[in-house]
C-alpha cells in the first residue's frame, strides 16, 4: 500500500496521480465486510460528484452498499472491467480493483481525509 | 433502548419512504429501531439491483403495483406477509457487517416460531450464481434464511450435500448500507397470499404447519421483538402510535422518489 493513500470514513481510498487526477477505490476492510459480491453499478465518465455523494452501488448477497465520493470533482475515468470481475476488488483493492478516477475541484480537499494510521485506528474501533 | 412501531397498511412508495425516515431516525438516536407494517394492496417489491424487464416477464404478477426497495435481494409479493424494517447505526455492534444483524433478527424469529410449534431453521449455505437467476426472494437461499424442512428432509445436512434450494423458505431479509446507518428489510411468510398464483405463490407458515400455535401476527411480532430486546440486553419500547404519525411531511417527501419511474425502472 502506498503512503500517499487517503481514506474517507465511509471506507473509500484516494490516491493522487501525477496528472492531477485522483484514483478512488474501496478499502480491503470494506471489501471483506461485504462477502460474496454480486453486482456493481458505476457512474458515467463526465459525471460531477460532490464529496459524500453516492457515485455507485455494490451488491453483495445480502446488502446493497453505496460507494461515496471522497472528494468533489469530475469523473474522468471508470474501471469498466470491474463489474465483470468483482473478485478483483478482493484480490487487489488498492491496485487493479480501483473504481474511478476523479479530477478534483479542489486538490486541497484531500488533506481533510484520513491518513493510513488514522484510518487503521478507525477500522480498529469498528464493532466486530 | 430498542424502539418498535406498528404501522397501518400503506402503499409501496409510502412504506419505502417511511423506512427511509426510520433509517434517518436511527442515525439520529443511535440505537436499533424497527417498524412492522402491512400493505394496502398486494404489491411486489423489487430488490435494488433487479431489472424491471425481468418483473414484466413474470405473468403471475402482471398488473400488480411494483415498488423498488433500496435494499438488495429478490422480489417479494407483499400482502399476507409480516413485513419489517430495522435500522441501526453502523457504529452499533449489530451494524458493522451484514450477517450480524441478519442472523440476530432471524435467530430471534426462529425462537419465537419454535415456541409456537413452527420449526424453521437458518439455511446453512448458498449458491450465488443460482440465486442471481431466481426472480423471487423466496426461491433463493442464502445463509441465515429461515427455511422449513419437512419429513425426511429434516435430517439431511444440506450444506454437506451441496444442495442450495431445499426446503420452504419462510423468512428472508436484505440490507441497504448507507454512510452511517444500515436499513434491513425483511418478510415472514405467515399466510398464503390468495391474490397470486403460480410462480408468485410460495408455501406460507400456516399452510406448512396446520397445527401451529400461531395466533395473530401482532402476538408473534411482539414475542419476536421481546426476544430481540433480550438478545440486545435492552428494554423494548413498543410505541402505541404509528411511526409515520407526526412524520407525514417527511414521509410524503421521500415517497415522491419511490413513485417515480426514474427510480422504479432505473434498471
Amino acid at each position: 500500500m502506498s503512503a500517499d493513500l487517503r481514506f474517507a470514513k465511509t471506507h473509500e481510498w484516494v490516491r493522487p496521480e501525477a496528472g492531477g487526477a485522483a484514483t478512488v477505490g474501496i478499502s480491503s476492510y470494506a471489501v471483506s465486510a461485504l462477502t460474496d459480491l454480486v453486482f456493481m453499478q458505476l457512474p458515467a465518465v463526465g459525471k460531477r460528484v460532490k464529496a459524500g455523494e453516492s457515485l455507485g452501488e455494490i451488491e453483495s448477497v445480502k446488502a446493497v452498499s453505496d460507494i461515496y465520493a471522497p472528494i468533489s470533482g469530475e469523473i474522468v475515468e471508470v474501471n469498466v472491467t470491474l463489474p465483470g470481475s468483482l473478485e478483483t476488488l478482493g484480490k487487489d483493492p488498492y491496485g487493479a480493483g480501483w473504481i474511478v478516477r476523479i479530477k478534483p475541484d479542489d486538490p486541497a480537499e484531500l488533506a481533510g481525509l484520513l491518513d493510513q494510521p488514522a484510518y487503521d485506528a478507525l477500522v480498529a474501533s469498528q464493532p466486530h | 433502548m430498542f424502539t418498535a412501531w406498528w404501522d397501518e397498511p400503506a402503499d409501496g412508495p409510502t412504506n419505502m419512504a417511511a423506512d427511509e425516515a426510520l433509517a434517518a431516525e436511527a442515525e439520529r438516536r443511535g440505537g436499533l429501531l424497527m417498524r412492522l407494517y402491512g400493505w394496502s394492496t398486494t404489491t411486489i417489491s423489487l430488490g435494488a439491483f433487479q431489472k424491471i424487464d425481468d418483473a414484466r416477464l413474470v405473468g403471475d404478477i402482471r398488473g400488480r403495483p411494483l415498488v423498488r426497495r433500496p435494499s438488495g435481494g429478490g422480489a417479494i409479493v407483499h400482502g399476507s406477509d409480516l413485513t419489517y424494517a430495522a435500522a441501526v447505526p453502523k457504529s452499533h455492534p449489530w451494524g458493522a457487517t451484514p450477517q450480524v444483524l441478519y442472523d440476530a433478527l432471524h435467530a430471534a424469529m426462529a425462537e419465537a416460531l419454535a415456541e409456537r410449534g413452527v420449526d424453521a431453521r437458518p439455511y446453512p449455505t448458498s449458491d450465488r450464481a443460482a440465486d442471481e437467476s431466481l426472480f423471487f426472494c423466496f426461491d433463493r437461499r442464502s445463509p441465515g434464511d429461515l427455511v422449513v424442512f419437512q419429513g425426511a428432509d429434516r435430517g439431511v445436512d444440506w450444506a454437506a450435500a451441496g444442495v442450495t434450494t431445499a426446503g420452504s423458505k419462510v423468512m428472508g431479509s436484505a440490507q441497504r448500507r448507507l454512510a452511517g446507518v444500515v436499513l434491513q428489510h425483511g418478510s415472514l411468510l405467515l399466510d398464503g397470499n390468495a391474490a397470486v398464483t403460480g410462480s408468485a405463490r410460495h408455501p406460507a407458515i400456516r399452510e406448512l404447519f396446520a397445527a401451529t400455535r400461531l395466533t395473530t401476527p401482532t402476538e408473534l411480532a411482539h414475542a419476536w421483538l421481546q426476544r430481540i430486546a433480550a438478545a440486545l440486553q435492552v428494554k423494548l419500547q413498543a410505541e402505541e402510535s404509528p411511526f409515520v404519525r407526526g412524520r407525514e411531511a417527511e414521509v410524503a417527501e421521500f415517497a415522491h422518489r419511490f413513485r417515480e419511474d426514474r427510480w422504479t425502472a432505473r434498471r
